[in-house]
């Protein structure tokens, strides 16, 4: 039940970001620039309008495109989160793979998608690379690396099984 | 052994899980850059009457108007009459000077911001290849109007960029001041190029 609450809340939060977004793009974008201007040694600002311009765009899309990260791959974890514990709860019979390969999927999947918020509200702060540097070690490696291997270890499992049959 | 295979297999789901999709980022046209693009287009259609409204209500007008200082003189006004008599070289010449000089500007510019000795290397690499993308955003349109006229200077100014370009990827302290030549010369041929185009159109081609 808890593996299905985490997967059905990480969708309802996909749902509330998408639509946010969609809502405050305005406000989002407004405040994005703003925080972006006032540490213009961050972003490499150097003051001239043509050359300004085109770093805070490059930055404003990646940051819109870090949310929309989050909203797709929310989406998306929820499901795969709700697959693989339902297969890894079918065909893993061995105590302590079971709880093991689900706690895996389960965590990696709910938080991998939070490391694309993660960057798009570091990118103001931060910059561009900074912020994908701190949203890789802190979200993305742990997290995507728990869902790797659980989905490794699930394969492998059944792939013994079929060899075994 | 063990303790191996499973230090590989470790870093290799790292090594995966790294490799997250982040975007790409197309640079996209300023409101100058556009608008020099629809009158350019409605010139080629032979569409005056629409080319002539762009350049009435567009960003490049009022660019030229902001920056009527550094210009030479009666540029706006010359390119409104040639859109008004239908002369799409007249047009396209004047624009061509505009371009230029909106890159003399900020070849100067970054002459300028490159020669401050506190900036660090990196910084300096960073804010010549800024200031460069900048430069070639509107050099790059005009760059077949100005071959056309004068491709000896077109391809002096190529060669400054790509001088440039290289130059600005040095970063060692001692070779960090090379990205300001290229930038002087680019200044210099295009000032050549706004003076000689300006009283008369110079035709070698």
């Amino acid at each position: 039940m808890a593996v299905l609450l985490a997967a059905v809340v990480l969708i309802v939060f996909a749902e509330v970001g998408g639509a946010s977004m969609a809502r405050f793009k305005v406000e989002l974008t407004r405040w994005a620039r703003g925080v972006m201007l006032a540490r213009p040694a961050v972003h490499g600002l150097v003051g001239v309008r043509d050359v300004d311009e085109r770093i805070l765009d490059e930055a404003l899309v990646k940051f819109d495109g870090g949310l929309r990260l989050f909203h797709i791959h929310a989406e998306g974890m929820g499901l795969v989160i709700i697959a693989t514990t339902t297969v890894a709860a079918t065909l893993v019979r061995s105590a302590p793979a079971r709880p093991a390969i689900i706690a895996l999927l389960t965590v990696g999947g709910a938080g991998y998608p939070v490391g694309y918020l993660l960057w798009a509200a570091l990118i103001p702060y931060v910059g561009l690379e900074r912020g994908k540097a701190i949203a890789e070690w802190c979200v993305w490696i742990p997290f995507g690396g728990a869902t790797i291997l659980a989905l490794w270890w699930l394969t492998g499992v059944v792939a013994l099984r079929v060899v075994r049959r | 052994m063990r303790a191996l295979v499973a230090l590989t297999l470790l870093l290799a789901v790292a090594a995966s899980a790294g490799a997250h999709h982040v975007g790409v980022y197309t640079p996209r046209d300023n409101e100058i850059t556009t608008n020099f693009k629809q009158i350019k287009f409605s010139l080629q259609a032979r569409k005056f009457d629409v080319a002539l409204r762009l350049f009435e209500q567009g960003a490049l007008r009022a660019a030229m108007r902001e920056k009527a200082g550094t210009l030479p003189a009666g540029l706006e006004a010359g390119t409104l009459a040639a859109l008004r008599s239908g002369d799409a070289l007249e047009v396209e010449r004047r624009l061509m000077i505009f371009f230029a000089a909106l890159t003399r500007e900020l070849a100067i510019e970054a002459d300028h911001r490159l020669a401050d000795p506190t900036l660090s290397p990196p910084a300096r690499a960073a804010t010549g290849q800024r200031f460069l993308e900048a430069m070639w955003r509107y050099y790059n349109l005009v760059d077949f109007a100005v071959s056309s006229r004068d491709s000896k200077t077109s391809t002096a100014v190529r060669l400054a960029f790509d001088e440039a370009e290289g130059d600005a990827k040095t970063t060692s302290a001692s070779e960090a001041d090379r990205l300001r030549r290229p930038l002087r010369r680019i200044a210099q041929i295009l000032s050549n190029l706004i003076d000689t185009s300006s009283p008369s159109p110079r035709r070698d081609s």
